[in-house]
Order: structure tokens, then sequence, then C-alpha cells
């Protein structure tokens, strides 16, 4: 079977798979307790107003016409609206979706860019200072809850040394990359394009902002990847075939990189593709933390005031991101792995 | 169900391995700590003493701006002045902005984390072997069934799902009487434990996919073994062969699991009670999001109960690494922390 | 003909947990240039050790810890006069007084290696032309500078490991190289070698793997061609294949081949000359015929009598009884190691036997006491002598004489 054709068949499956998201995002209104007309009927509405209310948003037909609805109106790219804030729910949430993915990026760079060195070297090094410091860290940095790391973070290096900004994010990326090159985006509107100095400007800006945030959420992934690098390492390097490629004369690095260490990323991503639950759930927290407008201080002020169309339309976003992404760790774990005949 | 070679396995690891015996030392202290907290806490963790407020850890002192008012000639001064807080034996790791013992929360906080953590994984367990055993054994429909609703259950992160429950149904907790307490042993503690009931089951709801997963994966591969071939040919019935063959053989990996997701909801649910998503009334996550908003007078509030929670996880995360050297089941990590 | 390498005294050692072990215990062989030279012993009698100490790949906890590997090559010996005088005799270099780096460079161009299980010794997720061309082209870089200023890296790293994943054409590989070994899977005649190239080693069955680590190991035209148990893994009719793969390449190329294997009949088709190894040490050696026709040493004998032989039918083969010894330093004394074994062991076996010159071509020797006397000189030992546990009887174990081995000098008598 050919990638396309795998490709095809992950995406008829993952359409599935968002159908029964939608489907639970749906019946979550039915089986919690409150009705949606007290959150947004003043409260001293008369029957009459709650009824029409009700009428208004077709709370008062049967559910299976409610969830045609709902489904025809997904399909046309309506996630209803929220009448707290007088928008539509799409454009909320699509507003605030930048600001997550900047952040889920930035940690998974951190994370990679430091975890794959550090667990090569802790592999190549066993039994040395450098492999008991990347253990310990790797142990503790799986066990430490990330918000309060997050907290920790801002005690040290926004209180006591004032380094960082404790929290918001004054800028987006896509405003940086806007100095560059002329592109439509949600926000303020910016300078003609091809300005490089403002473009490093707002590039600092933005980063001076996101570095505690992503550090927060990077740690965790950093010290699991290095955990799975460094057995993997340990695994490959022992293996016949990185001897044949020392007998015939290559220098240890390209034995480590191109041989050994290709061969750990195999399993690492299959791993990674299970904990991106973990980075979403982490980036909600993180949000949380650091006054991140993102989807996950959406879903969580959403929630506590039962903006139903928000609450849906965040959730349904966030699983779909997820099925896209898992999508796509299959799609690189196959192209990396040869022996997977896309089954 | 648990052989000799296994018993000999375990010690063989433990005795080898330094960080092995590091866990259970850790898991043994937060246990022990959970179970007495009634006897081993200075104070009443609830109690609040506004004279003795942010009181700094010991070997730590702060100083804090006080105003006074007196009457000076007939009139009244106010006085601002700089006074320095001294810790005080009698609050060891300090007091919290209304006065409340520091320490004394962060033992009575370890019973909410673990009794979340083990029930919760229970509750998990039971659910996901199940599930997971029916699955895996009858194949088919049912099995296509079963892990279609897995597949839509892990398409939410747990962390996600877990608010979007808790923050729908609301935060009920049941409030169990402290035998300590009944006993007389510790008249000036809180007379109940509160658990939080919807957090348990919750993190039982997001977390169960794991273990029916693995419970399927072991039900499969046992199903098509030979000696179970043998055992149906003699006339042995599914009920009979699930719960002499296939269940035993599950034991393992799903323990080595359980040990993760253990530390894995103790981290959940830390994270919910920060964000406010709880019922308990002391618990490590909450006292780290009531000390944020004091972070740059009093950092020890939030400091404290993180230290905790990293021990805690540490130690749990060490026994299971302990138990997959030992027991080497080859079973997948599962959705770690948060 | 010239020798092109002679090891003298080699000791290979492994510092394991439960002690030390003594893989290769003063092993010494001449390797003549062009010829195939056999080393043949059972499984866990030092002979693939050894291969592995000439190319610098012992593993650790294992070390090299005694001897010399000379290596006839005269670049090699103008270029290291300089710095490593003492490691310089004439034309030959003695490897182990070389810097790591410079022995890394002899894998390749001086030794080209092939393994026993061709499907663990390539990497699962490159393609086997991609596998070949690294070895090309390691030699490609390495030959475009002196030895003395070549790169430790050849400017290879994580970086470029992870740009060559994302951008191609940036990668390690020219093209040059993939050419190349497109050609040598030809030479090593594999049908339809430019489809093949692009093809990873699941796609490939064990005899054309054989065949592909073979035409890896020719990248760098080797002077010398380690063959470490070539065919074990394969089945017969392959085995065949193989051989003859061999015999046409050394035929075509003149290059020397050290062949390890455990099957005399591989030994008898294809070698010119033979060392027989037991329990780390050479217990004897010749030319062909020496070792076939007049064997010595009781254990040779033994082995030649568990070949079945069709001239002979009927005749029942002979397995030498017992295991090979614990090669453990402490559980080994000072005697014929193969002496528990021997159906003609005597007294004179309880000491340990000098290798002495034997009946036939000059190269004959063997490490027996009965090269230089009769069976019946010495009095027999009894049956029940090795029976309960004299294996740790002598406290003193080889090796523990406190100069790392290098007492057992006296034992290399029979060196030119």
């Amino acid at each position: 079977m050919s990638l396309g054709r795998f490709l095809l068949r992950r995406g008829v499956q993952g359409i599935l798979v968002v159908w029964g998201v939608v489907t639970v995002v749906f019946l979550l209104r039915f089986i919690s307790p409150g009705d949606p007309v007290n959150f947004i009927a003043p409260l001293d509405a008369s029957p009459e107003l709650r009824r029409r209310i009700a009428e208004e948003l077709g709370l008062n037909r049967p559910m299976y016409v409610q969830y045609a609805e709902y489904l025809a109106g997904l399909l046309r790219g309506d996630m209803g609206f929220s009448f707290l804030r007088g928008q539509e729910a799409s454009a909320v949430v699509f507003a605030r979706l930048p600001a997550t993915i900047e952040l889920a990026v930035a940690a998974s760079v951190v994370a990679v860019v430091i975890a794959i060195p550090l667990g090569v070297i802790s592999a190549t090094r066993r039994h040395q200072p450098a492999d008991y410091g990347a253990t310990l860290f790797s142990l503790v940095g799986i066990s430490t809850p990330n918000f309060w790391l997050g907290i920790m973070l801002i005690l040290v290096a926004a209180v006591q040394f004032n380094l960082f900004p404790t929290s918001q994010r004054p800028v987006g990326f896509l405003e940086a990359v806007g100095h560059l090159v002329a592109i439509e985006f949600a926000g303020p509107s910016v300078a003609a394009p091809l300005d490089v100095r403002a473009f490093a400007d707002t590039l600092g800006t933005w980063l001076w902002h996101i570095t505690l945030p992503a550090l927060t959420l990077g740690t965790y992934f950093t010290a699991l990847i290095t955990r799975l690098t460094r057995s993997g390492m340990l695994d490959e390097l022992g293996k016949p075939y990185v001897d044949a490629a020392r007998a015939k004369g290559l220098p240890e690095t390209l034995v480590r990189y191109r041989h050994a260490l290709r061969n750990t990323l195999i399993p690492v991503i299959t791993v990674l593709g299970l904990q991106l639950g973990t980075l979403i759930g982490g980036a909600v927290i993180t949000e949380a933390v650091f006054a991140w407008p993102g989807l996950g201080t959406l879903l969580i002020s959403s929630i506590n005031v039962r903006d139903w169309p928000l609450i849906q339309a965040s959730l349904i976003v966030i699983g779909v991101s997820f099925v896209l992404l898992n999508i796509a760790v299959d799609a690189l774990y196959a192209s990396l792995d040869p022996r997977v005949d896309y089954e | 169900m648990v052989s000799d070679r296994t018993k000999r396995n375990l010690k063989a690891e433990l005795r080898e391995s330094a960080l092995a015996k590091l866990g259970v030392a850790l898991v043994v202290l937060v246990l022990f700590a959970a179970v007495f907290a009634p006897l081993l806490a200075p104070h009443d963790p609830t109690a609040t003493d506004p004279k003795n407020a942010s009181l700094p850890p010991l070997g730590f002192s702060t100083t804090e701006n006080r105003t006074t008012s007196q009457m000076v000639d007939g009139e009244i001064q106010v006085v601002e002045e700089e006074v320095q807080v001294n810790a005080t034996a009698s609050h060891p790791l300090g007091t919290d902005s209304v006065g409340r013992d520091v320490l004394s929360r962060v033992l009575f906080g370890a019973r909410t984390s673990l009794l979340v953590g083990i029930l919760g994984t229970a509750l998990a367990v039971a659910l996901g072997v199940v599930v997971g055993l029916t699955a895996g054994y009858y194949r088919g429909r049912v099995d296509d069934g079963l892990m279609r609703v897995a597949d839509v259950m892990l398409a939410f992160p747990s962390l996600v799902l877990a608010i979007a429950l808790i923050g729908l149904w609301g935060r009920q907790s049941i409030a169990i009487p402290d035998p300590f307490v009944r006993l007389g042993l510790a008249p000036e503690m809180p007379e109940s434990a509160v658990i939080p009931g919807t957090v348990v089951v919750v993190v039982a709801l997001v977390n169960w996919v794991w273990f029916a997963r693995v419970a399927r994966g072991e039900a499969l591969s046992i199903r098509s073994a030979e000696y179970v071939t043998a055992a149906r040919s003699i006339g042995a019935s599914d009920r009979t062969i699930i719960r002499e063959h296939v269940l035993p053989n599950s034991v393992t990996p799903i323990l080595v699991l359980a040990t993760i997701q253990i530390a894995a909801i103790i981290l959940l649910e830390s994270a919910l009670s920060f964000l406010g998503f709880s019922g308990a009334n002391l618990s490590w996550g909450l006292d780290i999001a009531q000390g944020r908003d004091y972070l740059a007078s009093s950092w020890w509030i939030a400091t404290m109960p993180g230290i905790a929670i990293v021990l805690s996880v540490v130690g749990i995360n060490l026994i299971g690494d302990w138990l997959r050297d030992a027991l080497d089941p080859g079973v997948d990590q599962g959705e770690g922390g948060v | 003909m010239t020798d092109l390498l002679r090891v003298r005294d080699l000791q290979t050692r492994f510092f394991t947990q439960e002690g030390q072990v003594n893989a290769v215990e003063g092993v010494s062989l001449d390797v003549r240039e062009g010829e195939v030279f056999g080393v043949v012993g059972e499984s866990g009698s030092g002979k693939s050790v050894t291969a592995l100490s000439l190319i610098d790949l012992v593993e650790n906890p294992g070390r090299v810890t005694g001897g010399e590997i000379w290596l006839r090559d005269a670049d090699l010996a103008a270029e290291t006069r300089e710095d490593h005088p003492d490691a310089v005799d004439g034309t030959f270099v003695d490897l182990l007084g070389l810097p790591d780096r410079v022995r890394r460079g002899l894998r390749g161009p001086t030794f080209g290696t092939v393994f026993q299980d061709p499907a663990s010794s390539l990497n699962p997720s490159l393609t086997v032309g991609e596998q070949i061309a690294e070895a090309v082209e390691v030699q490609r870089r390495a030959d475009a500078n002196p030895r003395s200023v070549r790169s430790r890296t050849q400017g290879y790293g994580l970086a470029k490991f992870l740009v060559g994943g994302a951008v191609p054409g940036r990668g390690y590989l020219s093209e040059e190289s993939e050419t190349r070994a497109v050609e040598l899977l030809e030479q090593v005649g594999i049908p339809d070698p430019a489809e093949r190239a692009t093809e990873y080693p699941h796609e490939y069955s064990g005899g054309m793997l054989q065949r592909a680590l073979i035409a890896q190991a020719l990248a760098g035209e080797p002077d010398l061609l380690i063959a470490d148990e070539p065919t074990t893994a394969l089945d017969v009719t392959i085995q065949a294949q193989i051989l003859d793969l061999l015999a046409d390449l050394q035929a075509e190329t003149g290059m020397t081949i050290l062949l390890i294997t455990h099957n005399l009949g591989v030994i008898a088709r294809m070698c010119d000359r033979v060392a027989v190894m037991y329990a780390g040490e050479v217990v004897e050696r010749g030319t062909l015929s020496d070792v076939f026709e007049r064997p010595v040493h009781p254990y040779t004998q033994g082995l030649l009598g568990s070949i079945p032989d069709l001239d002979s039918a009927g005749e029942r083969l002979q397995p030498i009884a017992g295991n090979v010894p614990s090669l453990l330093d402490a559980e080994m004394d000072d005697r014929c190691y193969f002496a528990d074994r021997c159906p003609k062991a005597m007294e004179a076996c309880l000491e340990d036997p000098d290798e002495r010159a034997a009946a036939g071509s000059a190269d004959h020797a063997a490490r027996c006491v009965l090269t230089a006397m009769d069976y019946g000189d010495s009095p027999p030992l009894p049956d029940d002598h090795f029976g309960n546990g004299s294996d740790g009887d002598s406290p003193e174990g080889r090796g523990t004489d406190g100069n790392g081995g290098r007492g057992t000098d006296d034992r290399t008598g029979g060196d030119r």
C-alpha cells in the first residue's frame, strides 16, 4: 500500500473519530445539569421570555433534530453563536488558536532541541557525570506538575530577577512575520511589509513573552524524550549493524546519528504520538498559569459561564487538532521506518 | 498469581538498584504522612490564625510593611513601618496568607492525592480490564465497537476531558469520618477527610482506555495460545478460560501500568485542584493556586506543596521503573503528566 | 609470498562482573599476501574476538591487553615513523601502537569485514545502496586529505543528520558514491543492481544480503577481507554460492582473505593455510594438507573425526565428548586446556604445553606434548581426574602473575 492510500485510509478513520468527538460534545450538553437558558436569560425573565429564548435557540425541538442541525451547521463552518460574547463561536475560537499553536510548537522545539542531544550524550557516556545529570533531570522532569514549574519559573525568573514578563502575549508570531510578508490575519494592523527592523523587534517581544510558557510546557517532553532517546540509543548501539557500520570505517558521529539515532527515533515518535494528549492538556494549564490567551483559557472561562457554543467549539477544535496531529505522527513514522507496510 | 521467580526478580532488582530503593523510601514516606496526618500535623490544617499569617519557613525571614494607627495627642496617626518577620518553630514550613500551617496542609494534602490516585486507578483498572478482556476475547463486532469508543475517548486529552466533565457536572465530594479523631487520638484535627468524589470518577473515566488497550492486547495474544485452545477443547467455558488463563497473564503489565497511572492521576488531580475543578478542601494543587497570588511576598506557600508533589511522583515513577525492569512486561507508558 | 599480517601473542580479555575472561590468550599467526587463511574452532574458542581485535572493535568490557599486530603497509610505516617510532619496523607497523583515529582509518581500505548474520548486520532503516555508498563515501572523503589532518567527524554531526533528513541532497552521500555502490552490487552478482540498491534490507533474501555485505566490505578496496562465519546463517545451497563468490573475487582482485568458521568443510574448500583454535589459543596450525592429512593435536583429530566422509560411509561419526572449558581467568589453570576432553590425556598434559614444530611443511606446528613424545611416555590420566571439580583447584590462575600475562611469552616458541 502506498503512502498516499495509507494517508487516505487514516483520513477516513480520522473523520469517523471526529464524528464521534462531535457527537460526544453535542451530548455533553444533555448530560450536564443546568438549563442553558438560565445562562442567557436575565434573572427576572418571564416564562414567556424564557420560552422564546429556548425557541430561538432551537432548544425545545427533539434532540435528534437539534443534532442534525448541529451537524449541518458544522459542515457549513457554523459552530453556533456565543450570546454572552455576541460573536460567532468559530470566530472566537480561531482568534485564540494561533496562541495555542505557538505555545505547543515552541514547547516541542525546546524539547526536541534539548532532549535529543542530551539523550545521545547520556547514552554514549554511560555512568559518567553527564549521564547521571541527564537521568536525574529526566526523572524529575517527568514528575513535576507543569503548573507548579511555571509558577516556580515566574518566582525565580520574573519576580526575583525580573528577566522575563510573568504573563501575557502582546504580539503573535504572525504579526512579526507580517512585517516581512503581506498576510491577512486577525489582529492589530501593522506597517507595510518588508520592515526587517520591525520584524526583529516584534519577534524579540514575542520570544521574550513566550520563553517561560514554552519552557514550562516543554520540560515534561524534554525529560520524556531524553529518557526515551537514552534507552533507545543504548538498545541500538548494542546491535550488530552498529559494529558493521564501524567496521566499514564510519566515523563515530555517523554511526551514532546516521545509524543508531535514526532507529532510536522510530519508537520515540510512537511514544510521542501517544503523548500528544499530554501536550494539549499541558498547554491548557500552562495558558492558565501565564494568562496566555489561547484555547485553554477560553475553554476554562467558557465552562465557568456555561457558554455552550464556545465550550463545544473549543472542544471540537481541540479534538480535531489531536486527530490531525496523530495522522501526522503516523505519516512521519511510516516515512522513517521502511518496514511499516501501512497496515 | 505472583510466582516465586517474580518475587526473586523483584528482590534482586531492588538490591541492585539504588533508585528503586529511593522510590520505595519516598512512597513509604508519603504513605506514612497520608495515613498518620492527624497525628503528625502540628496544627489543624484548616484553622486560620491572622496574627500568625505569612510566617516564613524555618531558616528564612521576611520583611513586611505594617500600618498601625495610634492615638498621639488626641489625634489618630497612621504609622507605616517595615517589620522583620521571623520563622517560628511551631510552623516549620511557615504559614499561608491567613495563617494556616503549611506543614499541616502538606501532610493532609498527601491524603487527598493518594486517595484520588489509588481509588481513581482502581476504578480505571476495573473498567478497563472488563472492557479490554471482553473486546480481546470475543473479538469481532464487540471488539470493533468497544475500540471505536476507546478511539473517541483518546481523541480528548485527558486533562481537557476532565475539566469539561467536572466543570459541567459540579464538584461533589464525600466526607468520611477520620478514625484518629473518632478515637480521640487527635482531637484538634478536622473531623472528616474529604474525598473529591467527582474527581475520582472523572480521572477513572479519562484513564481507563490505557488499561483496556493492554488487557485487550493480552487477551488477543493469549486467546490464540495453544494451551488455551487445549483448555477449550476439553470443554472449559469462556468464563473459566478468562479467569484461569487470560486474567493471570494480564496481571503483570496491568500492575506496571497501574503504578505509572497512579503517578499520572496524582498529577492530574493536582492540576484540577489548581484550576479550581476539585471538591477537596485540602489539596496540594489548591494550595499552589492560593500561594500563586502571594509569590512576591510569601514564596513558600506555593513552593512547599509543589515539592511534595514532585517527591511523591518521583517515588511512584521509580517504583514503576523497578517493577518494569524486574517484570519486563513491555507496555506502553500511557499518557503521563500534565 | 610475503606476510601481510603478523599477529604475535595477542591477548584479549573481558572484564565482566563474574570475573576476567581470557577470550584470546597468546594467539600468534601470520597471514600471507594473496592467500586464504582459515581460522577454525568451536564457538567460544576466541576466533571471532581475534578478528575484532584486529579491527579494534572489541566491545566493552573487553580490551586487548597484550601482544602485537604487525601490518605490512609501507605508506603507513613512513607516516607513523616520526610520531610512533616504536610501532614501526621496516615496512611493518604495530597496530596496537597506533592512536584510535588511525586504526579507525584502517577499517575499510585495509580491513574489510563481513559479519556472521547478514540480516542484522545492515541497518534496517537505510537502503542497501545507501549503506554501501556510505562505505565508499567515507573512503572518498578520507582520501581527500592526508591521514594526519583527517577530520574525526568528516563534518557530519547531529545538525547535519537533522538537515539531511529534511532537505534532500544535503546529507552525507555524494552521487559518485551511489553510482559506485551500484557497480559493487553488480560485482557481487546481484541482478538488476540499480533497482535493488534502492531497496531496504528486509526486502532482500539471506543470500542476497550476504552478497550486499560483501559488496560493502569491498567498497574500501581492502587489503585483507575478514570473513567471520560468512555462511553460517545461510542454507546449504546459498553457502556454496557465497563461497564461490569469495573465491572468484579473490582470484579477480588478488586480495587476502582471513576466513573464520567452525565448518571444516568450508576450510577444506577455500583455504591455503589454517589455524585451529581452542579455548583462546591456537592449538595447531599449518598448510591445509598438514592439518587435514597429518593432524597432531587430538583436538584437530577429533574435529576431523566429526565430519561425515562419503568414502567411509557406515563408520560412526565421533563427536568430541565434553564442552569447551570456561574461559574465566579464575577457573583456568596452567595446563593443556583440552586435557579434560582429550582421549589421550596423560600426566604430562597437566603442564602448559609449548608450541612445537610438527612433521609436514615448515609451517606445521601444534601446542601438544604429542608433537615431541609418543603416547605412552607419560602415565595416562585416570578417567575421573577432571571429574570432581578440579577446575577450581588451582588458586593461581593464569594471568594472575602480576604483569598482565606477559610472563607467558615463553609459550610462543615457534616465533620466526
